[in-house]
């Protein structure tokens, strides 16, 4: 196998890449090939037949066709040009051409483009219409008469977002694209990820919010529209001259429709897109190829829930706490209150006495002044963020063992592992985007699947091997199976003798894991623990995800490097499809914390009690900085009832709804002397305030987010900040300047760029380094040159080698007989956290209107429970009412509660205190509650037209061999040559 | 102690204030953009005397309805078939070749010119008179010419027509 070849293109000798499709090879040559189906990120699909050319004699679909040496292709044939002629032509009797008044009219349209290359005048077959409706649900639509049938979303809905919603019935005498076995839209088990309108070549499966608003001549009435396109179509002369002017109405609609790049904020995939807007309307996301992270791929949050931007309730003045209300105020009388609060504490109590929270929702720039604040401007080292309440122990497991805190390699890692083991992971509704990839990788590439989870979730019931531990018991069953393998000499000693420390020490600890005791221990069968450890043993390449269900344990950071010490056994770190995975749940929980805002670390992860690195900060910032280390959130809300913290100042974070046992934490809230939140809403936190200050969201503003990859991206200003809003950057740097620090930051990329200087890992980091979708992976060397992989040549230890640390299993909290159901807590798709600004957007609040608790058909049957039954749930912390769903993803006496609430089900009302032991991160996994029935009848908390009661219709592809198996098909290569 | 509260009362800007401000911005802008207000209001004044601005005024007031009242007119089969009817002159008419056509124009006047002026002539015109007109050099000119432009206008032209229809193909 050689890498070039050489072919004849039309009589001459070309040379290029081995392995292409003859489509991407003439693409590569510029040459134009006409291509309507084809899609790079979704492959040959082989239904439009307009690429058709002519190899060694033969016509072919140039798509499909690999080629070879010496091949010889024509691609101007006359015949060739006939063919093509006759796959448009068939097309178009599919498709009505109004360009001019048609929304899809923006210059990407695949049809449109196509005529105008390939020359066409005029159909042979007239257009006639489907004898099918359009249908709809709340974010887009589907027009039969516009659609070619050529199968891309289908192709994406089966094989890229792997919902398998769409197929096309072939079947039919005109067939048509249906969802599961033919329903309408919102009765379907369509998730609204809205691949489908991403992919299609033109209008058929189109946003509703480009619907009547991207074209100047669009938002016409229907009874206008009709006789308009009947006119074009009655006077047209041929489609040259209805192209042009359709292509200057396309012209003329950039003037008015701006579209910018932006990075996600619903998880911490980091899913980059341009968002197209016509003034303050979001008319529709728009997924790029070149996004690193999410390529064409969205989920129903990132690609249609940003109505929260343009709310009603968004707060545009800052709001002073005045007796029994707020009162709206200019900014100048907030930060002089904030000024004159914050310095008079300071002077009473010391600076320790008050307190700066970051969020994981706000910039790396913003998460860096806030630390620069609380340490240069106010002198404490009191400031930490909210990955403390998720994955702070996944850090610190990652920290022991192997060094560096984040995911060891890429999204493209775990896509191309030979097994992926996901370990409390609720993965398909918490990161949607990266488990397309792994579910795309399952059903098409041959990737194992274990899940080990209570619940069984999508990904459960995906699995191959999907195990049920006893909540919070992973640590003995990885252990258990480390042991197993190497018992049974399946590790990677090699490995191990070059690369790891303390291999015999960790060896002896493993003692008491045995496979008894495991079984025992978690419930799991020996047999499954043993097929656990031959199928990794099995596999070349292995990656291990995991999440809250891991980390929100009083164990949590033991268990994150029990992970960690499975994968250096078995020698998966710093090879390509190998390693770690942390999944961050927001989309800056890892930037957050890689830039400093944390009790004991400066940017980058430098410990504040290292006097080098605190010395080259104060001289950085001209102060002296503080020694100790800080406290964490948790130990802030304790310090507070102890009455030595005074102050708070927190940004971006509905603290009192998120943090655990919040009954405990509002009773904090109202002992603070002085109290400052930063948020869009008047959030549950923000109501104990003493000044609310409005501030501006990742849409009205620019900076850059660091994924769960470690993956520093850019996001653009799409819009301008609403009312007298402003982004938190510009309000801590007011608040700084308040209190007379006198800093300069012209732009966000000023902050980066004094962050980068001081900042070893992020040495490389500039905004020209980042302009567009470029992206870095840090560490990030000088030069720029970043490591989307890990470990390929050492590990960040002194003699470069990883450790095998020692973890002892820590039991949950244990609670009274009473509460006898075990509470899992967690993410539905549709929301986002307590839901501030999810339940903004109506479409995704008419799907799914509130939380609810999820029981098993064995509790339901017991207790007489049935779909909306209002039970009271009663932890010792407190109590919840929710309507009930009984599902078979939960079993026995285990409940699951989503935490998208912020009321009366709020769920963190029933769990308690209790924390990790090594990083305080709130253990919301290990509650137990005793249940009430309120009223036995009710609605359904969910409606029918909830996604998951619909029927997936499961296959490969667009299953193109069932149209041409059609009577009234011929491929357009033979019609040619036979019928002429 | 800084109890839960959820009421805010919003800023409250006096008529007068918000009207200040109001008039404030106006102002600036007309500052800013001087010359071309001013040029502005000259044009507008010439429109209003040729009572365009009425005009105008009739059009967008009612703009949906005076928008469907046009397209129905438009969507009748006469009318699109005039316009396309233009539309394929127009076609034709940037096509035609004028330096050739000349030469035939200024011959076809001549023979015009001739025909008028012995259009009251008795004389009859046997079979043998027109043989011999035909060694006439300035007849036989004019036959030739008729014959090569006869052979011209039998030649095919579908290819360059916009107007045809192939036959129907394969639907799917």
């Amino acid at each position: 196998m050689t890498d070039k070849i050489e072919i004849e293109v039309n009589g001459e000798k070309v040379s290029g890449d081995n392995g292409q499709s003859a489509l991407e090879f003439l693409h590569g040559k510029n040459e134009d090939i006409p291509s309507v189906c084809y899609h790079p990120s979704l492959g040959a699909i082989e239904t439009c037949d307009t690429c058709i050319v002519e190899k060694n004699g033969e016509m072919v679909r140039a798509c499909s066709s690999e080629i070879d040496s010496g091949d010889v292709l024509n691609t101007m044939s006359k015949e060739v040009k006939e063919a093509r002629k006759v796959a448009i032509d068939r097309i178009l009797y599919n498709h009505e051409l109004y360009c001019t008044v048609c929304d899809y009219n923006n210059g990407g349209c695949e049809i449109h483009n196509t005529v105008k290359e390939m020359q066409v005048e005029h159909q042979s077959v007239p257009f006639e219409p489907k004898p099918f409706e359009k249908d709809s649900n709340s974010f887009y639509r589907y027009d039969p008469d516009q659609c070619i049938l050529c199968g891309r979303c289908v192709e994406a809905c089966q094989d890229v977002q792997v919902t398998e919603t769409l197929t096309i019935d072939w079947e039919r005498e005109r067939p048509r694209v249906i969802w599961d076995n033919d329903v309408p839209i919102e009765e379907s088990s369509c998730v609204s990820c809205g691949h489908c309108s991403t992919v299609c070549p033109c209008n058929a499966m189109m946003e509703n919010g480009m619907e009547g608003e991207a074209g100047y001549m669009t938002g016409m009435a229907e009874d206008t529209l009709r006789p308009l396109i009947d006119i074009t179509k009655g006077v047209e002369t041929g489609y040259s001259s209805i192209l042009a002017v359709s292509d200057m109405e396309a012209s003329m609609r950039e003037s008015r429709i701006e579209k910018t790049k932006t990075v996600c904020t619903y998880c911490g995939v980091g899913c980059s897109f341009d968002v197209w807007t016509k003034g303050r309307d979001i008319l529709k996301v728009e997924p790029q190829q070149e996004a690193p992270a999410n390529g064409i791929s969205t989920c129903v949050k990132g690609k249609f829930g940003w109505d929260f931007v343009n709310s009603e309730e968004r707060l545009t003045k800052p709001l002073i706490r005045d007796g029994q209300s707020f009162r709206e105020a200019e900014w100048k009388e907030a930060l002089g209150l904030i000024k004159q609060k914050f310095t008079k504490i300071k002077e009473e109590h010391g600076a320790d006495a008050l307190s700066f929270i970051s969020s994981s929702k706000c910039t790396n720039e913003e998460s860096y002044l806030m630390q620069k604040l609380a340490r240069g401007v106010i002198g404490t080292n009191n400031v930490d963020n909210c990955s403390r309440y998720c994955q702070s122990p996944a850090t610190m497991g990652l920290f022991r063992t192997v060094g560096y805190g984040g995911d060891s390699g890429s999204i493209t890692d775990i896509q191309q592992a030979d097994l992926v083991l996901t370990i409390g992971s609720n993965t398909s509704e918490s990161h949607p985007v990266l488990a397309t990839r792994v579910k795309s990788s399952h059903k098409l590439r041959e990737q194992k699947l274990i899940v080990s989870d209570l619940r069984k979730h999508e990904m459960a019931q995906r699995s191959d091997l999907f195990i049920r531990p006893e909540s919070g018991t992973d640590l003995i069953w990885l252990s258990a199976v480390t042991k197993y393998i190497i018992d049974q000499g399946w590790a990677d000693e090699t490995f191990m003798a070059e690369n790891v420390n303390g291999v015999e020490e960790y060896k002896e600890t493993l003692e008491p894991y045995t496979l008894e005791y495991a079984s025992e221990m978690t419930g799991i069968s020996q047999e499954d623990l043993i097929q656990t450890a031959e199928m990794i043993h099995e596999s070349g390449k292995v990656c291990i995800l995991w999440a809250m269900g891991v980390t929100q344990h009083q164990g949590g950071s033991d268990t994150s490097t029990a992970i960690s010490n499975l994968l250096l056994v078995t020698g998966n770190y710093g090879k390509p499809g190998t390693g770690a995975y942390p999944l961050r749940g927001h989309n800056n929980v890892q930037g957050a914390s890689d830039f400093g805002s944390m009790p004991d670390r400066f940017p980058g992860y430098q410990f504040v009690t290292d006097e080098e690195v605190r010395g080259s900060f104060e001289q950085a910032w001209n102060t002296k900085l503080p020694e100790h280390a800080g406290l964490n959130n948790h130990e802030m809300v304790d310090a507070i009832h102890e009455g030595t913290l005074k102050s708070m100042y927190l940004k971006g974070e509905d603290m009192g709804i998120v943090d655990s046992n919040i009954n405990y934490v509002h009773s904090a809230f109202e002992k603070l002397d002085f109290f400052v939140v930063q948020d869009l809403f008047l959030t549950t936190t923000a109501q104990f305030a003493d000044v609310v200050l409005p501030a501006s969201p990742s849409l009205e503003k620019e900076g850059t987010f660091t994924n769960t990859e470690r993956r520093i991206q850019r996001l653009y200003q799409v819009l301008e900040p609403l009312g007298g809003s402003k982004p938190d950057w510009e309000i801590i740097m007011a608040i700084a300047n308040e209190l007379d620090a006198g800093w300069e930051y012209s732009h966000p990329s000023d902050i980066m760029a004094e962050a980068a200087a001081l900042t070893p890992i992020f040495a490389g980091v500039s905004y020209e380094r980042l302009e567009g979708y470029h992206s870095l992976q840090w560490p990030v060397h000088a030069d720029g040159t970043d490591e989307p992989m890990l470990f390929a040549e050492r590990f960040p230890f002194e003699d470069g080698k990883a450790r095998l640390y020692p973890v002892e299993w820590t039991e949950p909290v244990q609670y009274e007989e009473e509460y006898d159901l075990q509470v899992n807590n967690g993410r539905l798709l549709e929301h986002f956290h307590e839901g501030n600004m999810t339940y903004r957007s109506r479409g995704i609040t008419r799907e799914t209107p509130r939380a609810f608790v999820e029981v098993s058909p064995q509790l339901a049957e017991e207790r007489s429970l049935r779909d909306g039954t209002v039970v009271r749930l009663v932890s010792p912390y407190g109590a919840v009412k929710l309507p009930c769903l009984v599902t078979e993803r939960v079993q026995k006496k285990e409940i699951y509660i989503p935490l998208n609430d912020d009321g009366n089900g709020a769920v963190n009302q029933l769990t308690s205190s209790y924390a990790d032991k090594d990083t305080d991160t709130p253990a919301y996994k290990e509650v137990r509650v005793k249940m009430e029935i309120l009223q036995e009848k009710g609605s359904s908390p969910l409606p029918k037209i909830n996604h998951r009661f619909g029927n997936p219709q499961p296959q490969i592809g667009v299953q193109v061999e069932k149209k041409w198996q059609r009577q009234d098909y011929t491929f357009p290569g033979d019609a040619v040559k036979g019928g002429r | 102690m800084a109890e839960k509260i959820q009421h805010i009362r919003k800023m409250e800007v006096s008529e007068e204030e918000q009207r200040q401000q109001d008039l404030r911005e106006i102002e600036d802008a007309l500052i800013e953009n001087k010359d071309v207000i001013l040029k502005s209001l000259s044009t507008l004044q010439h429109a209003e005397e040729r009572g365009v601005i009425s005009l105008l005024h009739g059009l967008f007031a009612d703009g949906d309805k005076v928008l469907k009242v046009l397209v129905d007119t438009m969507n009748n089969e006469e009318n699109t078939t005039s316009i396309r009817n233009l539309l394929l002159l127009l076609g034709v008419a940037g096509r035609v070749e004028v330096e050739k056509l000349e030469p035939i124009l200024l011959k076809v006047n001549d023979g015009l010119r001739r025909v008028g002026e012995e259009s009251d002539t008795e004389e009859k015109v046997g079979y043998m008179d027109v043989i011999k007109s035909l060694k006439d050099p300035e007849v036989n000119r004019a036959v030739t010419l008729l014959l090569t432009f006869l052979k011209g206008m039998g030649q095919q032209t579908e290819q360059d027509m916009k107007t045809g229809k192939e036959t129907p193909d394969q639907k799917m």
